[in-house]
């Protein structure tokens, strides 16, 4: 090797970053089709009114019941309504709910998760029989009865909705919380004198993050799921605001008539929206989290 | 075993308090006086402060809510605003008819999850299992009602002869045939989520029995690969599904409610379901607190099932 040398290449930090990131990326490929796919209905969402191609609720009677064509992609509805501009702008309500009920359920729960893991005692058997009961009804049913309560309202479903996110959260917090609680570097935190509050945020919720990203991710799923749900039993956003779940039900009396494109098209598209983000979940759960990864799967 | 039943139960009875004041409360927080609803077009005010008292309402909350929650250990959940006939009455008429569609939706997903569950693990990377991946994957994300809208246009309206109808129902002491018929569709409807995460379950679960010790020296000494399969991996692999099947009791409950309005179900979600829309919160509030109630005693079920099943499980002296 005497007399050789060695060419030494010096690449900036950034470009490595992107290569481990494409690395990481082509070696989850779920990651790729799940993140792309949620990209997908995030920008639809957004940019509904410039990317739907009519009004969602403009009624033109001379169009209605059209099979899908050209001119009417996913054809029209009764009221002559496109259904791919009523699906489009469905999305801002699915996509709206879903964020804004995730997070009630993450902030809510894990404060509480975070208060009754660090601070123990009576106040953590008083939260965690709360959670306990919280966690007694049947999710959809615990959403469908606060819904019903406050009234038919797209804010309601955003607020039950994320009231029956809670006690995931805090059940994940408690238990990390509990498992790096006595660890030396929490021990150490306390011993130098640093504050309950500080060392919850500082030192013991970096180390949930990971958990709580996955469990959002997967817990998005469940609110679209549960939007369309609530949304198919009139509990959502009223007509004629557009939403896929109300869709479907308002689709049902033309099956007769065999008008199947009016609940095709929300119907993939809750499809397609919850697939990915149970689809991203699961990639980011097994890159993230490792101890959760389901084995044989 | 009969310690650890008891010191759940008695575990139970705070949370079931608790789940009474949600349920209690359910009420309570709605906006609309349920005093102008019970008087329906009668808005005199004499006439008003005489429900409101009749209905209690003109007590503090708490009387009210020990009034409530008296009334309901004894089985009265109060009457319904509506047709004034009694919340139990209601819920014990309709209770039949859910639990035939939940029971039958139960019996598919797990027939169904053990079959192309331990095919699709037994022949790892198959066809098989390659479709089992794909319906596990698929099945999470469908929703339940879209997936009932399918079902009715296919074969209640594309197929010619109407294989099975688009919803009602026969009690089955009427006619089991036509009973059976109009069965099919809710039951694959409720049962398809719930089969997805069986699958899952058994498929997973066998999998990583296959790989244990004990399967090598079952194989070693010279067993059939059927014996192996029934009477070693199934054996251990279905302690999780048992508590699988657990949760998806509340999964039906919920999924009862969806199902029986696309179908026309007339069972006890469609009650609570009928009843929103006119603010009649006994129906509603006791529906829910049925539904609760039963998950909670499901899953306590399903504890004691699990120590039952597997020996290995011990409960003495730890906290559930």
């Amino acid at each position: 090797m005497a007399g050789t040398t060695v060419p030494i290449t010096i690449r900036r930090v950034s470009d490595d970053r992107i290569a481990s990131t494409i690395y990481f990326l082509r070696r989850n490929p779920r990651m790729i089709v799940g993140g792309t796919i949620v990209l997908a209905w995030v920008f639809i969402a957004v940019f509904a009114p410039w990317v739907a191609p009519f009004d969602p609720i403009k009624v033109n009677v001379t169009d209605s019941l059209i099979p899908p064509s050209p001119g009417h992609w996913l054809g029209t509805d009764d009221l002559g309504r496109d259904v791919l501009s009523r699906v489009m702008w469905g999305s801002r309500v699915s996509l709206s709910v879903g964020a804004i009920s995730v997070s009630i359920g993450l902030l809510v729960g894990t404060s509480l998760g975070l208060a009754a893991g660090y601070l123990g005692g009576k106040f953590d058997l008083l939260i965690m029989r709360g959670i306990d009961a919280l966690l007694a009804f049947p999710a959809l049913i615990l959403a469908i009865a606060i819904t019903s309560a406050l009234g038919p309202q797209i804010q309601n479903a955003m607020i039950a909705i994320g009231i029956v996110a809670i006690p995931a959260y805090a059940r994940l917090t408690r238990g990390q919380v509990l498992a790096v609680r006595q660890r030396e570097f929490i021990v150490a935190a306390r011993t130098i004198g640093a504050s309950p509050l500080r060392i919850v945020t500082r030192h013991i919720f970096p180390n949930v993050m990971n958990a709580l990203i996955v469990q959002a991710t997967l817990s998005t799923a469940f609110a679209i799921l549960a939007e369309a749900a609530l949304s198919f039993l009139g509990l959502g956003p009223q007509p004629p605001y557009p939403s896929w779940g109300q869709d479907i039900a308002y689709s049902q009396r033309y099956l007769p008539n065999l008008k199947w494109w009016m609940s095709v098209g929300p119907g993939i598209a809750i499809f397609t929206a919850v697939f990915a983000f149970n689809f991203l979940g699961d990639a980011l759960r097994d890159a993230l989290d490792p101890r959760l990864r389901r084995s044989g799967t | 075993m009969i310690q650890y039943i008891l010191r759940r139960l008695l575990l139970m009875i705070p949370v079931a308090l608790l789940v009474t004041i949600g349920v209690f409360a359910l009420a309570r927080i709605s906006p609309v006086d349920p005093v102008l609803v019970f008087a329906g077009e009668d808005r005199d005010p004499v006439q008003l402060e005489a429900i409101r008292k009749q209905l209690g309402l003109d007590q503090p909350l708490p009387v009210q809510y020990v009034a409530w929650l008296t009334h309901a250990v004894q089985g009265d959940l109060g009457r319904s605003f509506q047709n004034h006939q009694r919340v139990t009455e209601a819920i014990l008429e309709r209770l039949p008819a859910t639990a035939e569609l939940g029971a039958a939706a139960l019996l598919i997903s797990v027939t169904f999850a053990l079959g192309i569950g331990i095919i699709s693990a037994v022949k790892r990377n198959s066809l098989v299992d390659l479709f089992a991946t794909s319906v596990t994957l698929m099945g999470v994300s469908f929703p339940g009602f879209f997936l009932g809208v399918v079902l009715i246009l296919l074969f209640s309206y594309v197929i010619p002869g109407v294989i099975f109808p688009p919803g009602g129902y026969v009690p089955l002491t009427t006619n089991v045939g036509e009973n059976l018929r109009r069965l099919v569709l809710p039951a694959v409807t409720l049962a398809t989520a719930s089969l997805a995460l069986n699958l899952r379950q058994v498929r997973s679960s066998l999998l990583e029995v296959f790989g244990l010790d004990y399967m090598r020296t079952a194989r070693a000494k010279g067993l059939r690969e059927g014996t192996i399969i029934t009477r070693h991996a199934l054996k251990n692999a279905l302690i999780p599904v048992v508590t699988l099947v657990g949760i998806q009791i509340g999964a039906i409950i919920e999924g009862a409610v969806i199902t029986e309005t696309i179908f026309s179900w007339p069972g006890v979600g469609r009650l609570a379901v009928q009843a929103i829309p006119s603010h009649d919160y006994p129906v509603v509030q006791g529906v829910v607190l049925v539904s609760a109630l039963s998950f909670m005693a499901s899953t306590l079920l399903v504890d004691v099932l699990y120590a039952w099943i597997d020996p290995r499980i011990s409960y003495s002296g730890t906290s559930a």
